[in-house]
């Protein structure tokens, strides 16, 4: 009771008052939940139920803004260039191809990642071409960083942009070649570090098509990648199309009975391999599609990095149909996708 | 005369002012509008999971944000596999706030999860649980089952090491300096392991933010110093009271013992509740036969008074039940900084008991440390303290 009576005795109680208060406020998780709140129930994308007063952490909407990149869009979108004749017959296709490498892209909801990117987006567009055309690409490095484009197919020494890379902050090459051979190919940026250059985004499909062209089908590219967004050399995000889950939440629609033909290219880094397993169905598979004979069919195949195909299948029975990489890990972490298959007579894209 | 005081006095609060006002001034322009000194340097987000819990059918993480900078959780997964969840109250994190994570997910008893969370730039930060176990609710069974493990822990071994006190009570006064001496290393030696103890919770589960290291030096320091201040208060009235020197140096060692106690108590709990050890009963065996010493190091100072039961008793009872009390708030509300709190206040708590214990020593006639059986006692304590911490 003395104690409390002098000057000396208050302060002393203070102090005491004080750091129990400051150990209690560090201690205690501070929360300012509102009890008021109502619940709101959730259905995530695993199927579990979610009922909380708070936020919802799940790859599935994108705060209702419309994505940078456009998975819809992307998959059936075929880049065929500026066509004119040269005077032997030849068909020319021009493309212009612009590298940046400052972009910062939501890659999954809520997530923001520095991309690197041809014609601003990740993947770049689909160059599409016939067995025999000339192309000439126009590029123009618009980084901050040297880039090149190298193609995989054949053509001349110097148009393989690997030794000729391209200045930052306007340089310009022009790439031309013949197209061919026959199949489905990926470009790339092929400036060292490999792996950097390649895993921020800087690639695309390249594909050529046979002279006397291939069966009508519903067509659609699918290039297999990651994100490694902590740079602890892991990938953190898988997907087709670049943002995982998507196709999940928003099915892929196809018909009945209709020829469905997938550019397939694995582009993924960090991780050996990759794979894809169709449900419900097993496919035709052509791998780089060089030849017209498939090497199998089935319903799982296997990628290693620069590895590519087509598949070609069609649903006999409606429904939705997952597909998705047969390494789970990779699927739970985006790698997942939906074919809704509807009950059609007429045939929406290609021809029955 | 009045007025020359009151200038005098003006003058001192603006001397101590001044300093102050200037350093506002820097802060100002520094920060202020104009400035381009933030752009040095990047601030990189951090966030730290401070709690795992498992409940049935759901995992709830707590996490606080312990970086320079406001974060925005994006996404949560269960052993790197990105899983949905909820987070309250919203998925903002200013500094130092924290959110519970509510993730839907059947785990299975006994197997190690990580619990991972990434942010908006990508960074993604984790949490690893040895062993899943369901997270105890406070419920009376779980209450009870704390206060019994408590007792094993504290009061019962404390009480047993006090019966110590008639053998000590008839032995020569040599004797009894060895016993005096040997209680200083007991203790001595807890408190080492207490602040040990707290710099290990401080790197493994303290944020950075929170300077682990520094707040364990901090803490002793000041609580040597307090329970230094009051004991010195407590014994120099003692002579005037109906208190002895002895019992009052007996009750600050058993204040000492207690709040070290406490610290040992909390651990138990949380390491019951977090699912971090399986509690054997080789382990309560462990801590009984360790803390049997702390009984003999309240007797040994009070041996050469009265035989005072009904006061021994108490001072058992203080130094013992904190063991409850720190299994209690460990196991149903734990949170590492309390930890490392209440082990650094047991820590000082020990160290200036250990100070009293070696000028009660000193009190008599050849005022000197330097005999056989004060050197050989304090060597012997230390030596007990760490053999019996082997079982633990």
């Amino acid at each position: 009771m003395h104690l409390v009576k002098t000057m000396k005795g208050k302060m002393l109680l203070a102090i005491i008052a004080g750091f129990f208060v400051t150990v209690i406020y560090f201690s205690l998780p501070i929360l300012n939940i509102d009890a008021t709140k109502e619940p709101k129930t959730f259905l995530t994308h695993s199927g579990a139920v979610i009922q909380t007063t708070g936020d919802v952490l799940d790859p599935v909407g994108y705060s209702g803004k419309p994505l940078e990149f456009d998975p819809e869009k992307y998959l059936r979108e075929f880049s065929y260039g500026r066509i004119s004749k040269l005077s032997d017959g030849t068909t020319l296709r021009e493309f212009t191809i612009i590298a940046e490498d400052n972009k910062i892209m939501e890659i999954s909801p809520g997530v923001f990642y520095n991309v690197w990117t041809f014609n601003g987006t990740v993947p770049g567009p689909t160059i599409r071409a016939t067995e025999g055309d000339l192309i000439r690409v126009h590029f123009i490095n618009n980084g901050q960083k040297p880039h090149t484009m190298h193609f995989h197919g054949i053509h001349k020494a110097e148009m393989d942009g690997v030794f000729e890379s391209v200045g930052q902050g306007g340089g310009q090459f022009t790439y031309e070649f013949t197209a061919g051979p026959v199949g489905v190919h990926p470009y790339h940026c092929h400036v060292m570090p490999l792996e950097e250059h390649i895993s921020r985004g800087l690639y695309g499909v390249y594909i050529v098509d046979p002279k006397e062209g291939r069966q009508p089908a519903d067509e659609m590219v699918m290039v297999l990648n990651g994100f490694d967004t902590d740079f602890d050399t892991e990938n953190n995000f898988y997907a087709a199309n670049t943002i995982p889950f998507y196709y999940q939440h928003h099915p892929i629609q196809i018909n009945t009975n209709e020829l469905i033909r997938v550019y397939v290219v694995n582009i993924l880094e960090f991780d050996q391999i990759n794979n894809l397993h169709l449900h419900g169905n097993l496919f035709d598979y052509y791998p780089t599609g060089t030849y017209g004979i498939p090497s199998t069919y089935t319903d799982v195949v296997t990628f290693s990095q620069g590895e590519r195909g087509i598949m070609e299948f069609n649903y006999t029975y409606p429904g939705k149909y997952l597909f998705h990489a047969h390494k789970t890990e990779f699927a739970e972490k985006g790698w997942t996708g939906l074919f809704l298959v509807k009950e059609s007579d007429t045939s929406q894209y290609g021809v029955k | 005369m009045e007025e020359i005081k009151k200038t005098s006095k003006a003058k001192l609060i603006a001397s101590a002012l001044i300093p102050i006002v200037m350093l506002g001034l820097m802060i100002a322009y520094i920060f202020g509008p104009g400035s381009n000194f933030l752009g040095l340097g990047v601030a990189l987000p951090e966030i730290t999971i401070e709690k795992i819990e498992f409940l049935d059918s759901k995992i709830i993480a707590t996490v606080r944000n312990t970086g320079h900078i406001d974060v925005e959780v994006v996404q949560a997964d269960v052993n790197d596999r990105i899983q949905p969840a909820g987070i309250e109250p919203d998925k903002f994190l200013n500094r130092f706030e924290t959110a519970k994570v509510i993730i839907p997910f059947a785990w299975n008893e006994s197997e190690p999860y990580e619990i991972g969370l990434t942010l908006n730039d990508g960074t993604r930060f984790s949490k690893s649980v040895m062993a899943a176990v369901q997270t105890p609710e406070p419920n009376f069974e779980l209450v009870s089952y704390f206060a019994i493990i408590g007792t094993y822990v504290g009061v019962i071994p404390v009480l047993i090491g006090l019966l110590w006190f008639p053998f000590i009570a008839k032995m020569s006064k040599s004797k009894y300096k060895f016993f005096l001496a040997l209680t200083a290393g007991l203790l001595l030696f807890l408190g080492i392991d207490a602040i040990q103890e707290g710099l290990e919770i401080s790197t493994t589960s303290l944020p950075g933010a929170f300077n682990g290291q520094l707040l364990v030096a901090t803490v002793v320091v000041i609580s040597f110093l307090g329970l230094y201040y009051s004991s010195e208060k407590l014994i120099s009235r003692a002579t005037s009271s109906n208190l002895t020197k002895p019992v009052a140096i007996g009750l600050m060692i058993a204040i000492g013992i207690g709040l070290h106690n406490l610290g040992e108590g909390l651990a138990i709990g949380a390491a019951v509740g977090l699912g971090e050890i399986a509690l054997s009963t080789f382990l309560i065996v462990g801590f009984a036969i360790h803390n049997t010493t702390e009984g003999l190091a309240i007797a040994a100072p009070m041996a050469k008074g009265k035989p005072l039961i009904g006061k021994l008793v108490m001072m058992g009872m203080i130094a013992g039940t904190p063991a409850i009390f720190g299994a209690w708030i460990g196991g149903f509300v734990y949170s590492p900084f309390a930890a490392v709190v209440f082990l650094s206040i047991g820590a000082g708590a020990i160290f200036q008991v250990v100070v009293s214990i070696l000028n009660w020593i000193r009190q008599d006639e050849e005022k000197t440390f330097s005999t056989v059986s004060v050197v050989s006692g304090f060597s012997v304590g230390m030596l007990i303290m760490y053999l019996t911490s082997i079982f633990v």
